[in-house]
């Protein structure tokens, strides 16, 4: 159906809307019209990304500055389900434009999507590799500049990749026909036309108006440098499923060594060195150029698309400097490499826990090595331009020594909201050591601020973002818009559940001092089975930790619990490897299919509970099995993460966000995020199980989002199992029923619906442009600097 | 056996329910002969079996007995010869009834004709030899075989679910009501079975669907447990069981076809491997692997030992390719690794010996739905399916509009007369003169209040209006309170006779309107025999009047009100007058012309 929104002309590929999706679309484009940020956070499962791409097309579409739009979402199936969204609007949109020339405008509408080599690599051999970083090196191997010279010059001579060799052929900038195509289609027509895949998306970026990549693409400073640095700066970046952005930006800037890592680095400048004396002997002009472009301080300008790393710390921290002379020439930099290893083995061998300021740590480092830091500062940089100069292959083998010197420039480069922590032990009960050396950010507004800074309208959204102030808070900006969307039901599609106790009146808790306690465990195991007895279909439970569904799902069997369970239906559990947690993801979708029933059992956080869709049959019910609030304890002993607890300690002297708060803050994301994949449209139904004692507790439910909370009543806060079951078999047996009453109009909007409300917003907005001329205006602070007022700071404590 | 020609595969003797025998395996049944008599009494279709257990070696008796597939319970048969060779006789049907057990499993149909299930339609034109119906619920051995071949009309084909007696039979046994009608009106010949069934087949065709719905495998897995028996800890061993293992842990068959009998005995096999490592890797418990080291070293079942799989990757990787939408492995390859390393307790794996308990969970869940699906073509979305499919999958249904339904068209007779009849009643309407209307009902209602406060109710009528509710309420009372006062004899006659009514009152209405398309079946009648049908059941109902002026009768004998009766019975002697004028009338039109 087509609307207007003010002059905006939108184009919406369905003949009914939700009420909340116009909303939301409303509020979105007052954001691009502002050129600000915004804060949205809709109900899951009420078709957010169509609305956001049905907007910002029609957007894009009918004003001639054509803002591109970069989209990033979380996961790959993400991903792909964006851009098959983008491509059925698109389809729409053709079949329903007016005019001729309209058509042809959707039609050459460019849409596609970037992932890695490993995924987009259709080389009959290089896309065998197991391992990205593998498929990384071998595909720079035979795409390389200096390489493609070699063989362009002398065919033959050195080993070149025919699909990229064919992508040059190419007029760039058109070496696909206009449409938007999903990754799948991007890899045919590789496939069809001989073509790489990768390189084809990577070349067509500056000429598409849709891209959709990974948050990496754009937060990562390391990926960010080669692929996002020529995007315009008018472009409409959106964070997709945004929920966990905080902890995306904090890991793009933190980094692990461990012992191995060393020992490999140590033989990788070993080889350096080698490499050096042979080069030295056969061609020694090529160190010497080097030497001298780097004395007069030139920045090499490489092509990004071999780049072997580019620069771990963000653009605007960069030295524009030439590189200091201690390390300019090869073997000096050689030197310096191996005592850095040497200096970080060392510290290796302590025995107890350190944590410590980058300052101090290179003021240790200066001490004992004579290390300084800015030449540490440009170890990176220094690496690259060697790696290059030598012309190695197979670089992947150089990945350790990579890790060191991009933790050598992060560590020199950035002093605040940054800690190294070493724990040489793995556990506290742990005799072996094992010990990891971290660099841990935990200031996650650092990675962020250059996309706030260069793009003009930056849109974080979710299904789960509350409470809202939080992000703007963690994050350090200033949205134009922040809102959050009731659920519109006609009838409750959904039942949120919060059991607190078993048929026994046993508490059910995963505290740690209970989640072992036997009783505990048959209690969470009657949940289960007793679930699996009446759902229809597809099952799933989450499990706070690996460690303990393992740990539960052992002791299920032995208790014979499971064998309860393979009574009614199927059991998948998710496991440490990727593709064979597919497979049995695969195969629990045919067991829900064919009316067979399975339980899926797996982590929140983990792998599955980001990015899948457990829609209609797949999921009828999702139980979660505890609060996911003590990740930061083992089972056995009390070990809190010292990273989280820097980071909380961080998160309260800076913005004071209070250590409870941001713990109960993250734990109710994750399970509002976990039964939140359960619903897709407002037919669809499903129940919500939250065990554990905690959950009935008022303040830790007030930080769900509003559209789950609103339908939590006070009977369904605090149940025991039978109780439970009882409330869920009466709800399933009403929510069979056909619906009588007509959504329309309510839960689901015509475009009468729609004029209609229009109508009514006019004429308030008349009453309030009214009154506004009597009101002075003192607004003004009220988005100012963008710090906190005394008020919310007040508020703040109060929220105990 | 008189109709079967097939041949029989061994012979022993045996006893059945302690009677001496003769215990026979064809290649379509296995049947049991009392000493003496010529048909064999338990006559057990081979396709119905669906387990079989044995008494142990060593026991006193030798027993057999054999699970069924719609009775559990089963047959039990003790051999009689003397030791030594009721013991080889027992096995020799043990192998083979195992054979057949575990080909009735895997769904695969035996190859002789013979043997198929009763629902399925046999080879037209030969009389098949029909298997007794499974007559072991509760069926004595002397009557049951010859249940199985009567009562079914000659010519009637086989395959036809609505002429399948053993379904009628099961249908009726479901539905006592049924029973007790078709025993009033069939058994006493009034209609005929055929003529009983006709309008009912849907209720046959039910219940043969139910029957042809064949039961998944169950879920469990295969975890033989000992069970502590006479204080000894044991496992006990099934055919039934060794064929779950076979199935589960292809390497214990092969060790077996390895092994058994040239190294080792049967029995010597089990019961080394339920002590070997082979074991106790198989068992679905992560405690096992605690016990590994208390388990001996066996040469022979150490051989066939995997390594555990519990690695961080599964050591057989299935490689091909998952939907995109649901592959978790693109997106950890999306980028490269960023950040610290996660807790602890979120690194997947920590506890290793739990690594293959989960992966024999899938992988057990995933052989579950192959054997019913099917394996699962690869890349299967890859080829088919275009965007649909995966449009499909983000669909929001409910934001489409409302498809419009072509709706039903009523069929009307005299179309035009209704709507003569509406347009003059609206002309008439037209006729009130709206102003004069307006102005009575304003007049009417002029003064309404001092014409109420002079309004007096008359004492008489509210008095009456009260007494009448009284008397309504007594009555009520009265009817509640004499409810079941109706004799027993009485009532059942009553009852009897209505239900009985009924049933004429359907078949004539049956024979009078078309059949439904979907039940014409051969069987269906030409419209000269429907005539003599309703013809006949217009003659039954005739006499309806009779019956109940009988029971009327009847009733006022036994000193119980007859009106009473004759109210009871009134709505069926209306539907009975009603088909009866019905007749009349169409006799007489029908009539006119054929003069």
């Amino acid at each position: 159906m087509k609307f207007q929104i003010d002059d905006l002309p939108i184009v919406f590929p369905y003949d009914r809307i939700y009420p909340e999706q116009y909303a939301y679309m409303c509020d979105l484009k007052r954001t691009l019209d502002a050129t600000g940020h915004c804060v949205l956070e809709m109900p899951s499962g009420t078709g957010k990304t169509v609305s956001l791409l049905s907007l910002i097309v029609s957007y894009q579409q009918f004003y001639p500055t054509k803002r591109k739009l970069i989209y990033c979402s979380r996961t790959v199936p993400e991903i792909e389900k964006a851009l098959a969204e983008l491509k059925r609007l698109m389809e729409y949109r053709v079949s329903c434009a007016e005019t001729e020339e309209q058509k042809v405008k959707e039609q050459s509408f460019y849409g596609i999507g970037l992932t890695s080599r490993k995924n987009l690599c259709i080389h009959p051999e290089v896309s065998k590799e197991k391992k990205g970083v593998v498929v990384d090196a071998r595909c720079r191997d035979l795409t390389n500049a200096s390489v493609c010279e070699r063989g362009r010059q002398n065919p033959g001579s050195v080993e070149l990749c025919e699909w990229h060799e064919n992508l040059g052929v190419r007029e760039p900038g058109n070496l696909i026909p206009p449409g938007v195509y999903t990754l799948a289609d991007v890899l045919q027509y590789g496939r069809d036309n001989t073509v790489c895949p990768y390189f084809l998306v990577r070349r067509m970026m500056p000429f598409v108006d849709v891209v959709i990549y990974s948050f990496h693409y754009l937060l990562d400073p390391k990926v960010a440098e080669q692929v996002s640095k020529e995007l315009s700066k008018d472009a409409i970046v959106v964070f997709d499923e945004a929920h966990n952005i905080d902890n995306v930006c904090i890991e793009s800037l933190s980094i692990d060594l461990t012992r191995p890592m060393l020992d490999s680095a140590a033989r990788s400048v070993g080889r350096l060195g080698d490499k050096i004396e042979e080069i030295k002997k056969t061609d020694a002009s090529k160190l010497q150029d080097e030497y001298a472009k780097l004395v007069e301080g030139l920045q090499e300008a490489a092509d990004n698309e071999d780049a072997f790393m580019s620069n771990p710390v963000l653009p605007e921290d960069l030295l524009k400097e030439a590189i200091p002379g201690n390390i300019r020439k090869a073997e000096h930099f050689i030197a310096f490499l191996k005592r850095f290893v040497e200096y970080l083995k060392t510290r290796m061998r302590v025995l107890h826990v350190v944590a410590e300021t980058p300052l101090s740590f290179l003021q240790h480092l200066k001490d004992i090595t004579y290390i300084e830091r800015r030449p540490l500062r440009f170890c990176a940089e220094r690496l690259q331009s060697l790696v290059r100069t030598l012309e190695l292959s197979r670089l992947d083998e150089f990945s350790s020594l990579q890790k060191v010197a991009t933790f050598a420039t992060l560590v020199a480069t950035y002093e605040k909201g940054f800690l190294l922590i070493l724990e040489p032990f793995e556990t506290d009960v742990a005799t072996v050591p094992n010990p990891i050396f971290h660099f841990t950010c935990l200031d996650p507004s650092i990675a962020i601020k250059p996309v706030f800074e260069r793009f003009s309208s930056v849109v974080i959204t979710s299904g789960t973002i509350s409470p809202l102030d939080m992000y703007p808070k963690m994050l350090q900006f200033t949205p134009v818009v922040q809102e959050s969307y009731p659920m519109t039901l006609t009838r409750n599609s959904f039942l949120p559940l919060v059991i607190t106790r078993g048929s026994d009146q046993v508490a059910i808790s995963s505290r740690f001092e209970v989640r072992n306690d036997p009783a505990v465990v048959r209690n969470f195991g009657s949940i289960l089975v007793e679930y699996s007895k009446i759902v229809p279909d597809g099952i799933v439970a989450f499990f706070p930790s690996y460690l303990y569904m393992e740990s539960i799902v052992a002791a299920w069997n032995d208790m014979g619990i499971l064998n309860e369970v393979w009574k009614h239906k199927l059991i998948f559990v998710e496991t440490p490897d990727a593709n064979e947690t597919s497979i049995a993801l695969e195969n629990y979708r045919r067991a829900c299919d064919n009316g067979r029933g399975a339980v899926l059992l797996s982590v929140a956080r983990g792998k599955v509970s980001e990015g899948i869709d457990f829609d209609h049959n797949y999921g009828r019910a999702v139980i979660m099995f505890g609060l996911l609030i003590d990740s930061r304890r083992v089972p056995y002993q009390y070990t809190e993460s010292r990273i989280l607890k820097a980071r909380l300690e961080y998160l309260r002297d800076a913005y004071r966000i209070r250590e409870s708060e941001f713990l109960g803050f993250d734990a109710m994301r994750n399970a509002a995020q976990c039964v939140g994949r359960v619903l897709r449209g407002k037919t669809d139904w499903g129940l919500m199980v939250f065990a554990d004692k905690r959950f009935a507790r008022a303040d830790k439910r007030a930080k769900l989002p509003r559209w789950i909370n609103q339908y939590i009543t006070e009977t369904a806060s605090n149940l025991s199992t039978d109780m439970a079951i009882t409330l869920s078999k009466l709800f399933m047996r009403t929510i069979s029923q056909n619906p009588n009453e007509n959504q329309t109009g309510i839960s689901l909007w015509t475009i009468e619906d729609i004029e209609k409300a229009q109508a009514q917003q006019k004429a308030q907005q008349v009453l309030e442009v009214e009154q506004k001329k009597d009101d002075t205006m003192d607004e003004d602070d009220e988005y100012g600097d963008g710090g906190f007022d005394d008020e919310m700071l007040a508020e703040l404590d109060l929220d105990v | 056996m008189p109709s079967t020609s097939t041949a029989t595969i061994c012979t022993a003797k045996a006893s059945y329910k302690k009677l001496p025998g003769l215990l026979e395996l064809t290649s379509t049944h296995l049947q049991w002969t009392q000493d003496g008599k010529k048909a064999p009494s338990v006559k057990v279709p081979l396709v119905e079996a669906a387990s079989l257990f044995c008494s142990k070696e060593g026991a006193a008796q030798v027993r057999l007995k054999l699970g069924l597939v719609s009775d559990d319970a089963g047959h039990n048969f003790t051999f009689t010869s003397p030791q030594p060779a009721s013991l080889t006789e027992r096995e020799k049907f043990k192998a083979e009834l195992t054979n057949i057990i575990s080909r009735n499993r895997s769904g695969v149909a035996t190859p002789a004709p013979g043997t198929r299930p009763p629902r399925t339609p046999g080879v037209p034109g030969t009389p098949v030899p029909r298997p007794a119906p499974s007559l072991s619920r509760a069926a004595s051995t002397s009557r049951a075989p010859s249940v199985g071949s009567d009562s079914r009309g000659p010519g009637t084909p086989v395959g036809d679910p609505t002429h399948d007696f053993r379904l009628r039979k099961k249908v009726l046994m479901s539905t006592p009501e049924l029973a007790q009608l078709h025993r009033e009106l069939v058994m006493t010949g009034q209609i005929s079975e055929n003529e009983f069934w006709e309008g009912r087949e849907h209720l046959l065709l039910a219940q043969a669907a139910a029957e042809s719905q064949k039961r998944g495998k169950p879920g469990q897995l295969v975890d033989p447990r000992p069970q502590t028996v006479d204080g000894e800890v044991k496992i006990v061993i099934t055919p039934q069981l060794v064929h779950d293992i076979f199935e589960e842990y292809p390497v214990v068959a092969k060790a077996y076809t390895d092994n058994v009998p040239n190294k080792l005995s049967e029995a010597e096999f089990w019961k080394r491997y339920f002590q070997s490592k082979l074991f106790n890797a198989h068992r679905a418990s992560i405690r096992s692997s605690a016990a590994q080291h208390v388990v001996k070293d066996d040469p022979i079942f150490d051989k066939y030992l995997e390594k555990e799989d519990d690695e961080l990757q599964p050591r057989k990787l299935r490689d091909e390719g998952v939907d995109m939408f649901i592959d978790l492995a693109a997106t950890a390859v999306d980028h490269g690794e960023t950040g610290n390393e996660r807790d602890i307790t979120m690194q997947a794996g920590k506890q290793r010996a739990v690594l293959p308990l989960i992966r024999k969970f899938n992988e057990h869940s995933g052989r579950l739905l192959d054997t019913t699906l099917g394996e699962q073509p690869a890349k299967r979305r890859k080829i088919d399916s275009g965007n649909n499919d995966l449009y499909a999958q983000l669909d929001l249904e409910d934001l489409h509009g409302d498809e419009v339904s072509p709706g039903i068209l009523l069929d009307m007779q005299d179309r035009r007369r209704y709507f003569e009849g509406r347009s003059m009643d609206t002309s008439q309407r037209a006729q009130i003169d709206v102003g004069a209307a307006v102005q009575e009902a304003k007049d009417n209602v002029n003064g309404w209040e001092s014409r109420l406060s002079q309004l007096k109710i008359d004492r008489k009528a509210g008095d009456a209006a009260l007494l009448s509710m009284t008397q309504n309420v007594a009555a009520r009372i009265e009817v509640t309170k004499r409810k079941n006062d109706i004799p027993d004899g009485l009532f059942r006659q009553m009852t009897t006779c209505q239900t009985a009514a009924n049933e004429f009152l359907r078949q004539f209405w049956l024979a009078i309107y078309p059949s439904p398309i979907e039940y014409q079946t051969a069987s269906s009648l030409n419209p000269a025999q429907k005539a003599a049908k309703a013809a006949k059941m217009a003659g039954y109902l005739e006499k309806t009047h009779e019956k109940v002026a009988a029971l009327v009768r009847a009733a006022s004998q036994e000193g119980f009100d007859p009106s009473r009766v004759q109210v009871a019975m009134k709505p069926i002697l209306d539907g009975v007058d009603k088909a009866l004028t019905f007749w009349r009338t169409r006799a007489a039109t029908a009539r006119p012309p054929g003069r």
